[in-house]
């Protein structure tokens, strides 16, 4: 029933968004004549319904939260094109890689009572992964995280991310709290070795978000919190590299060409947007360093305007608040504590770049999640939401259950 | 289930503020900051949208032409050399060596950041390059060229002239001048740094110029200050310093009107001993001291108390000016411009007027009110007693006939220079001509002597400004 009345919203949606991209690539079209960008003027749009309203087709998802989605990987393509078009384009081969992924994280929580055998070894995988990079890892932008595997490299703590999630909320739904609690440590642990703090603060943040929910022990809360303190004020003493980013974040034009160069341009692209922003194409947020990457964000605010960018936040707001509904409408402990977990991820991460390229909290290299370039990024940002879309679909199905008892019960 | 219903509640709570705080925070701080992160020099969006755009003409209040542009975009400045050297820090130069002027701060409108969609489409579609805003700022250019001629030679300082009603600053000053066609080779090496506006950019402590802002500490505090006498003997101990008067004056027994008028450091002393740190840094805080200025259309240097923690000789230097403050000279003629304006401290304005290409107005003078520090009773004792200083105190110098000139004047003393700075501010208490300034003339003497006349010859130039 709930799902025929709110059909209507995600077509309405879809619509507007296809149009937008439209006509975002036949604008860039023009401005270099380029028949190829013409032609994704068409596809885009055309993979925007497909992923929308026909994948729905074949596995049972949230179209809504699709459509969200698939706004902010699309307007993750476009950015990336209009900067480096042969991002734009590996940008789309991830896209694809990663909408498998996300199809076998719905697969996974839908198999979920014959699947759960498997969560111990997952724990143990996600132990193994997270440490590779503290034995072979290559040091990147002071955090030594990422790892080169048959000459792809990639970053495993982003993988590891959906087990974590699995493993917490399993283990959180028997009340094993002490478990998880020393298997999240020792994740934490492994990243604090890689000097990744912007992950780091993510798990740990996720963590204390979900044995808060399965315990409601104000104890809890109240230790995780100083326990992040701690932490902070730790990682602070210990790691150089952290005193530098906090030095910067508060004053970054001391420096303006050097130490705070990021910052600053980050800062100034998204004023040279202003309200309106520049125009796409128009732009010049190119001049920050990790344009593709950490500083997206404000890549979209220069071209698109802060109006645009608040949308884009109010969108990470809507895809959390959908997911939490998910959780709500979920009816055992570890589906609700797996959406939670989820749809908690993607706001927070979006949040602490968010904040970085804003300067409202001090810089992490950490994604934006769906829109940033990068294959592991994206693609474990899609497998999240699979999990999540897995969740919403074993709702659907339990709904469809009662209806059936409820017609079951009215003929007998 | 339900009590993880709850707490989910509680989580999604929290999420959703820092989801909120994302917007609020960079609302404000593009808000507040982005003119400033705009017109930075390491903006190269700015610089290449140069290549784009024929920048607008700037206008003094009266029409004057200060800047335009030819075709290729190559810069001029005023045709007079007097005037576009009087005018260089106010309104900058093309090569951004006067940081935060009008040609940079101002970049915006003159590049034609601000204009509306319909305007770039229609410039787009006449095929001809595009123009930014002219721009009318509030400064007057014969008013700056006389006070070129008018001030010390060889001599660095700053004058700031503001109306007080308004807000708008009639002229903005720092010396020695340059140039910007024609700059000096070597004038880099130069000790007083010509690039530098030090009207807006100089701290330093004002000396007794301050004790305007001392005086109304002590109405605040004190309710029957004007009626208490104090003892003057000529040489005051506080901790193991002795405080003690120009020319090694003795005061004897005098009121505070007379202690203004005369000068005393020593009453001035006891006032601040007596009040204390903390309201002293009140009083202080009141007038924009410790603010972060966050003007549209300038860039100042923030005003700053001394840090707590302070021994009382320390804070007994505060109440005559000297100590460890720190004011710009624009800051002072704000000041001056509170007690002028019955208390109300009015924002200082330069932008009157910004027009497109098609003729539109973008933007125009707004006057705001900055502060309120003073009410208007106390306004007019400080007033009166500044009056007494021009009538037959330490700056009977700034006198000019016909007009009722206040003012107070300054010497600060500054380690390792042979002379003293010399400070005046002073207003105008005429209801046609609201004007109030401040005068500084570096390593120039007492601000009796070296400040206190050009302020007269100021005043009485500015009786042809009936606006």
């Amino acid at each position: 029933m709930e799902t025929d009345r709110q059909r209507p919203a995600e077509r309405r949606l879809v619509k507007p968004v296809m149009l937008f991209m439209f006509s975002a690539f036949v604008l860039l079209g023009l401005k270099d004549f380029d028949w190829f960008t013409f032609a994704l003027a068409v596809l885009v749009p055309f993979g925007i319904y497909a992923a929308t309203l026909l994948l729905p087709r074949l596995f049972p998802a949230d179209t809504l939260l699709l459509a969200l989605v698939n706004f902010l990987c699309a307007l993750g393509i476009l950015t990336l094109y209009r900067t480096d078009p042969a991002r734009g384009i590996s940008q789309i081969y991830n896209y694809a890689i990663g909408v498998g992924v996300m199809v076998m994280g719905i697969l996974y929580i839908r198999f979920w009572q014959r699947l759960k055998a498997t969560v111990p070894m997952i724990a143990v995988a996600a132990v193994v992964f997270m440490a590779l990079p503290v034995f072979f890892g290559e040091e990147r932008n002071g955090a030594k995280a990422w790892i080169a595997l048959f000459g792809v490299s990639f970053q495993p703590s982003e993988i590891v991310k959906l087990a974590h999630l699995v493993v917490l909320a399993f283990l959180l739904s028997r009340r094993r709290v002490l478990t998880s609690v020393v298997f999240a440590g020792i994740s934490l642990a492994l990243l604090m070795l890689q000097k990744d703090l912007g992950t780091a603060l993510l798990y740990y943040a996720i963590t204390l978000i979900m044995v808060f929910s399965a315990t409601g022990s104000l104890t809890v809360l109240s230790l995780g919190t100083a326990g992040a303190a701690a932490g902070a004020v730790l990682g602070y003493s210990i790691f150089s590299h952290v005193r530098r980013r906090v030095s910067i974040w508060i004053d970054p034009w001391i420096d303006p060409r050097g130490s705070g160069y990021q910052i600053v341009q980050s800062l100034i692209a998204m004023a040279n947007g202003g309200l309106w922003g520049t125009g796409l194409g128009l732009g010049n947020a190119k001049v920050i360093p990790e344009y593709a990457t950490d500083f997206i964000f404000s890549v979209i605010i220069n071209e698109f305007g802060v109006l645009f960018g608040a949308c884009v936040v109010a969108v990470y707001a809507l895809i959390f608040m959908r997911g939490i509904s998910i959780a709500m409408r979920s009816r055992s402990k570890f589906h609700t504590l797996l959406a939670l977990g989820c749809s908690s991820f993607i706001a927070l991460q979006a949040f602490v770049i968010i904040g970085g390229n804003i300067k409202l909290i001090p810089l992490t290299g950490v994604t934006l999640p769906f829109v940033s370039y990068g294959g592991t990024s994206l693609i474990s940002s899609l497998g999240i939401l699979g999990l999540l879309q897995g969740v919403a679909s074993v709702n659907q199905e339990d709904i469809k259950e009662d209806q059936m008892i409820a017609l079951i019960g009215e003929e007998g | 289930m339900k009590l993880i219903k709850r707490n989910i509640r509680i989580i999604v709570l929290a999420v959703l503020v820092l989801l909120a705080s994302l917007v609020g925070y960079g609302a404000y701080s593009l808000g507040s900051f982005g003119n400033r992160w705009f017109s930075s020099s390491v903006n190269t969006f700015a610089r290449q949208q140069k290549n784009d755009v024929i920048p607008g003409r700037i206008f003094d209040r009266n029409g004057v032409l200060l800047a335009s542009s030819d075709e290729e975009g190559k810069r001029y400045y005023s045709n007079d050399a007097a005037v576009r050297s009087a005018m260089v820090h106010v309104v900058g130069d093309s090569e951004n060596n006067v940081a935060y002027g009008v040609e940079s701060f101002m970049a915006q409108y003159l590049y034609g950041f601000s204009d509306s969609f319909g305007e770039r489409l229609r410039q787009a579609i006449s095929g001809v390059k595009r123009r930014g805003n002219d721009l009318r700022i509030s400064v007057d250019a014969s008013l700056s060229r006389f006070i070129a001629r008018a001030f010390p030679a060889e001599k660095a300082g700053a004058v700031v002239v503001m109306n007080y009603r308004t807000g708008e600053l009639l002229n903005l000053m720092s010396f020695p001048l340059f140039d910007p066609m024609n700059i000096p080779r070597n004038i880099e090496a130069d000790p007083n740094k010509p690039f530098w506006n030090k009207a807006t950019r100089w701290l330093s402590a004002p000396g007794s110029a301050f004790k305007v802002v001392t005086l109304a500490a002590a109405l605040k505090n004190i309710p029957d200050a004007m009626a208490r006498t104090y003892e003057c003997t000529g040489a005051y101990q506080v901790g193991d310093t002795v405080i003690t008067d120009a020319g090694m004056a003795s005061h004897g027994t005098i009121d505070l009107k007379k202690a203004v008028e005369v000068s005393c450091n020593i009453t001035f002393a006891k006032i601040a001993l007596e009040l204390g740190d903390e309201a002293m840094r009140r009083a202080s805080q009141a007038f924009g001291m410790d603010d972060y200025f966050l003007f549209t259309d300038l860039v100042v240097e923030n005003s700053a108390y001394p840090k707590t923690n302070r021994v009382s000789k320390e804070v007994a230097w505060t109440g005559p000016g000297q100590s460890a403050l720190l004011l710009t000279p624009l800051h002072m003629a704000m000041i001056t411009s509170a007690i002028a304006n019955d208390g109300v401290m009015m924002e200082p304005k330069i932008l009157l007027q910004a027009i497109s290409d098609a003729g539109n107005t973008i933007a125009s003078l707004s006057p705001r009110a900055y502060r309120y520090p003073l009410q208007a009773f106390e306004a007019d004792i400080i007033a009166d007693a500044m009056r007494a200083v021009v009538t037959r105190g330490t700056a009977t110098a700034a006198a000019v006939s016909g007009l009722k000139v206040c003012g107070k004047t300054g010497s600060a003393q500054v380690t390792g220079q042979e002379q003293t700075n010399a400070w005046f501010i002073g207003f105008l208490d005429e209801p046609d001509l609201p004007f109030a300034l401040c005068v500084v003339v570096e390593d120039g003497g007492g601000g009796g002597q070296a400040a206190a006349p050009l302020a007269a010859k100021i005043f009485n130039e500015l009786k042809k400004y009936r606006y």
